[in-house]
């Protein structure tokens, strides 16, 4: 059951954060709530003041810069993103993402910025985020400051967000040439959280054939999502083979961290991570290949 | 002339725009002036002595009425088995010891629900951790910590099935086979969780709204357990948002809003939360099955020998009736022409386990059905044909336990047999399973010792023609209502909504045992079909009187036109005839009862469904993962009542059965059960559901109504092993443990290939 709260409805972002600093001694920040009240009506999560920033309209936003690339604002439902126009045509792998991501009914409430700070390993945006070289803008009262998405996430439902703090906007740079981002997660009931998740992107050298940059994350094998930067390392330079496919699924398997639960225990967990590399590194690898032609 | 007007048309549920429309008032929506809420404390201890509670500090709190323990309550040892009082073993409000983490100990009644929750935190109960035991196979050794003291290594229940000289059969056989099963447990999912409304007044009354599958049970139960006379009580379930099987025993959430209400005279509310639910409303039963099959070469079955342990929980709940029907259900469809079965019933700490759809019959299917397919592909046989050659079939007799009036398994295989073909060569990592099964109609058990007919139903045609149907079967979802009201309008010859019916209370109707077992179509529609027949009677003499027929002719009623039967040209309006018997009868509207109770039919059931099922599934051979593509079923149910019910029956129980067989478990860490909410406990949805086909063979069972049999539970019996011999199709490999997860069959592929290489 839930216990009582006092809510608190922010309509600016300088309203949320005037309200953050006046009750940080006990608070809660909630926009679409789709993970938080989960929590909440366990008793994980029993905030004296719930401050609500949903309402911010400043920013529910998706904007498009040939240089600066994507931004999406923290207050942008999932929905939003799935069916935006701009987004299927800029970033692909964010529609195939989202319709992939829950149910309807949350994707209609849940957000973006919700969900990036509820910080679990297992979500969706973040790895995605991170393959897409991707920051965010985070704000106080005090200060303002833009971190990587590499540098969001820091353990189970756990990110770098200090006191005081709500996330504003992600910001996604074009993707480079002869890129190919891919996304896909393990799961048995389709639009479930993964059981393992494996974003790639892959950008190929003027040949077509070798691999000029990888970016490799994988989500639900860690307390956070996680680059396999070795795994990165062993594709850069190389061509696609057979072989080179298995070595790096093998490398990835290594570098995940992944632990049991009732779901998995942490040896399938550490073979998915194997499966998935492999098929996304190919995809992403094929599709990078079309463009060149 | 079609034979029927009403039956076997597709007909919506009669209560399906009040319950669409949210007009239909569940026990969740009733509130009543003055009215309390309840909290219930539990136990975190899997085992321990309870050496005091201080409800004090709690009674204390702004806003707490009641706080009461198992000291309030007469401690009465309660349960199903009136007639076998060594197996009530459970007080529901324990008082000296607690055997499992969830078992109630205290229960609050405030103001508001946050207010009620606050005070549990404030009782303080001083247990004595003892050792426990939560495993059936480590609880049934010598030493082993005891539960109840009057239980022997823990054996609750034993039950042993034999028929034939099993020992000489198994010599005459040409090839026997051995393998162990493990069947995982099974959470009821209601949408409605466990909840009641209990409102004593002073006079001495008692009124308990609640969410039931059978209020007549939970109003003797009460009246066992507190002290009233049974009809001091009145239970009101007009609606009952699912029941599965968790729903016709006594529950904590009506047992300590009765005891709360009694103490303060004051309505009190308790609405289970989903973690309780899954804690501590029972579940399927897990059960380890020893099998032992001889046949002859040519596949004929000659011996199965059976041994099974059950995970009992800490109470007998109904598992003993689930123990008794696996080892019947596990020699069926078949002839065997000797069998022997032993069950074991062993007490473990663990949440009680008890009847869930299938009633122990899905666990002897899946292991029943994956054996005989393993047997086959030994012996070489056609997997069809060696069901075929051992099918049962009408007026077989299961010896010392039951008659087959009616089977059609035969044509349920062709027909199967007629879509595999047609379904030709599949794409490369599918496999197409089969089980076939069967499933009882109706239980004759009388554990409950009630004196009154097993079902009864009451019809009173008021002067405008309408019809009252006052019925006590339940309907929990499955349709009940809407299969009634059609028995009732085919056999007076009205329509569907000519009939008014009145359900879901004690007070107004007539005792049915509820809805369990499968026994409403059958055994409540005989007493519908029975009620309305003598109704019709009562008509047919005013309109003789009126028509002054050749006395050779016949007269009947259907579709509201009273008619000679050789000629239904002539005939009167039934609304005009009705008018005219009541003016004949007084003014009295014309009243009739019906009932029925089985006589001579076995041990078990009056009459028996038969089914084939087929589940194509592939498996993806990288990670394992097994998606359901089709599920394709030839049921036997006799007559069918209503299409559009059966397809609601068969989808639903493909879900539940389906989700059973390869992702639904509820694994525990010393005795806690480690996903009770519904995030890490999944159910199959509608996306994952496969196409769904159900190809009716009819079949005419002299014992049910208008010719009808089950359609509810049989339906779950066959999908997990299907399941799983889809899975063997698929990837050689056959999985004995439930549920078949990617990662077991993952890493019996790897086995596999580890032994291949060798």
């Amino acid at each position: 059951m839930i216990r009582d709260f006092i809510y608190l409805k922010a309509n600016t972002v300088e309203e949320a954060l005037d309200l953050i600093d006046q009750h940080k001694e006990d608070y809660k920040v909630i926009c679409g709530g789709q993970s938080l009240l989960i929590l909440m009506r366990q008793g994980l999560v029993a905030p004296e003041h719930l401050i609500d920033i949903k309402s911010v309209e400043e920013l529910n936003y998706i904007q498009f810069d040939e240089k600066e690339g994507l931004r999406i604002g923290a207050t942008t439902t999932h929905r939003t993103v799935e069916l935006s126009p701009l987004v299927l045509e800029k970033f692909p792998v964010l529609v195939h993402m989202e319709e992939n991501l829950a149910s309807i009914q949350t994707r209609n409430w849940g957000t973006i910025g919700g969900n990036l700070c509820h910080g679990d390993p297992a979500g969706d945006p973040g790895p995605v985020f991170m393959a897409l070289n991707g920051a965010v803008k985070i704000a106080s009262k005090q200060k303002t400051r833009t971190l990587t998405l590499d540098e969001f996430f820091i353990d189970y439902f756990e990110t770098v967000l200090e006191e005081g703090e709500i996330l504003l906007e992600v910001r996604l740079p074009p993707i480079p040439p002869r890129t190919a981002v891919v996304y896909e997660k393990f799961n048995i009931i389709k639009n479930d959280q993964g059981i393992i998740s494996v974003a790639a992107s892959i950008t190929l050298n003027n040949d077509g054939l070798s691999c000029n940059d990888a970016r490799i994350v994988i989500g639900a094998a860690a307390p956070a999502p996680i680059r396999a930067k070795e795994t990165e390392k062993l594709l850069i330079g190389e061509k696609i083979s057979k072989g080179l496919l298995e070595k790096a699924g093998e490398k990835a398997s290594e570098e995940a961290d992944p632990v049991a639960d009732i779901h998995a225990s942490e040896e399938y967990r550490r073979h998915l991570v194997g499966v998935l590399i492999k098929k996304m590194v190919e995809k992403a690898w094929e599709q990078a290949k079309a463009q060149v032609k | 002339m079609t034979k029927f007007n009403v039956i076997n048309t597709p007909i919506h549920n009669v209560d399906g725009i009040a319950k669409v429309t949210g007009r239909a008032v569940y026990t969740f929506d009733v509130n009543l002036p003055h009215m309390l809420h309840g909290k219930i404390l539990r136990s975190p201890y899997p085992h321990a002595k309870i050496l005091n509670i201080d409800t004090s500090q709690a009674e204390a709190l702004t806003g707490v009425k009641a706080v009461v323990t198992g000291k309030d309550t007469l401690g009465v040892k309660q349960g199903i088995w009136r007639r076998y009082k060594e197996l009530c073993d459970e007080e529901i409000l324990a008082r000296d010891k607690v055997c499992y983490i969830g078992e109630p100990v205290a229960a609050v009644a405030a103001v508001d629900e946050d207010t009620a929750e606050e005070a549990l935190d404030l009782i303080e109960v001083e247990y004595e951790p003892l050792s426990a035991v939560f495993e059936p196979l480590e609880a049934i050794k010598e030493g082993a910590p005891l539960l109840h003291e009057n239980a022997e290594r823990n054996i609750n229940v034993t039950r042993h099935i034999e028929w034939g000289d099993v020992d000489e059969a198994f010599k005459q056989a040409d090839y026997v086979r051995e393998d162990w099963f493990r069947c995982s447990s099974q959470a009821h999912v209601c949408m409605e969780t466990h909840c009641a409304v209990a409102d004593y007044i002073p006079e001495g009354k008692l009124t308990v709204w609640t969410s039931t599958q059978s209020h007549y049970y939970i109003k003797v139960l009460l009246s066992d357990v507190l002290g009233l006379k049974e009809n001091d009580i009145r239970v009101i379930s007009r609606y009952t948002g699912g029941g599965f099987g968790s729903k016709f025993e006594l529950d904590s959430a009506q047992f300590c809003s009765s005891v709360l209400s009694m103490k303060l005279c004051k309505p009190v509310k308790i609405v289970l939360s989903r973690e309780e639910e899954f804690m501590a409303t029972k579940r399927r039963t897990p059960m380890f099955y020893y099998l032992r099959s001889g046949v002859k070469k040519d596949g004929t079955f000659l011996a199965k020998e059976a041994r099974v342990f059950t995970e009992g929980g800490a109470y007998t709940a109904m598992g003993a009736t689930a123990l008794y029907l696996t080892g019947f259900f596990q020699s069926f469809p078949y002839v065997w022409p000797s069998y022997r079965y032993d069950g074991y019933r062993v007490y473990t700490n663990t949440a009680p386990t008890s009847a869930m759809r299938g009633f122990g019959a899905p666990q002897a299917t899946f292991c029943a059905e994956t054996q005989i397919d393993l047997i086959a592909e030994e012996l070489g046989i056609d997997r069809i044909d060696i069901r075929r050659k051992n099918a049962m079939y009408a007026d077989y007799e299961v010896p010392g336990q039951a008659t087959i009036q009616s089977c059609g398994l035969s044509e349920c295989l062709d027909r199967v047999e007629e879509w595999i073909k047609d379904r030709g060569k599949l794409p490369p990592h599918h496999g197409i399973g089969i089980a076939a099964y069967g499933f009882m109609s109706g239980g004759i058990f009388n554990w409950f010792n009630t004196p009154y007919a097993f079902s009864s139903a009451v019809i009173q045609v008021n002067v405008d023609g309408k019809v009252d149907l006052f019925i006590g079967s339940q309907d929990m979802g499955q349709g009940s209502n809407t299969t009634m009201s059609m028995i009732c309008a085919e056999e007076l010859g009205v329509r569907v909504e000519d009939i008014r019916l009145h359900m879901g209370d004690t007070d107004k109707c007539p005792v049915d045992l509820g809805a369990w077992g499968s026994r409403e179509t059958l055994m409540q529609g005989n007493a519908v079909k029975m009620a309305a027949a003598e109704a019709k009677k009562q008509i047919l003499k005013y309109a003789a009187a009126k028509m002054s027929p050749n006395i050779v002719y016949d007269l009947d009623i259907k579709d509201r036109w009273v008619h000679l039967l050789a000629r239904p040209e002539r005939g009167l309006s039934y609304f005009d005839v009705v008018k005219e018997a009541i003016r004949g009868k007084e003014g009295q509207p014309i009243v009739a009862r019906g009932h029925y109770t089985p006589h001579r039919k076995g041990m078990i059931s009056p009459a028996y469904s038969f089914g084939v099922q087929a589940v194509e599934a592939s498996v993806d051979s990288d990670t394992g993962k097994v998606t359901l593509k089709n599920c394709v079923t030839a049921h036997d149910c006799g007559q069918v009542i209503n299409p559009l019910g059966l397809q609601g029956q068969l989808e639903g129980a493909i879900a539940m059965a389906a989700g059973y067989g390869f992702i639904e478990d509820l694994p525990m860490d010393e005795g806690k059960i480690l996903n009770p909410n519904l995030v890490d406990y999944k159910i199959l949805r509608t996306t994952e559901m496969p196409e769904t086909t159900v190809m009716g063979v009819t079949t005419y069972e002299p014992e049910g109504p208008f010719g009808a049999k089950e359609a509810g539970e049989g339906l779950t019996n066959p999908t997990a092993g299907a399941l799983a011999n889809a899975v063997f199709q698929a990837t050689g490999t056959s999985i004995k443990e439930l549920p078949i997860t990617p990662e077991k069959i993952l890493n019996a592929l790897r086995e596999r290939n580890k032994r291949e290489k060798k």
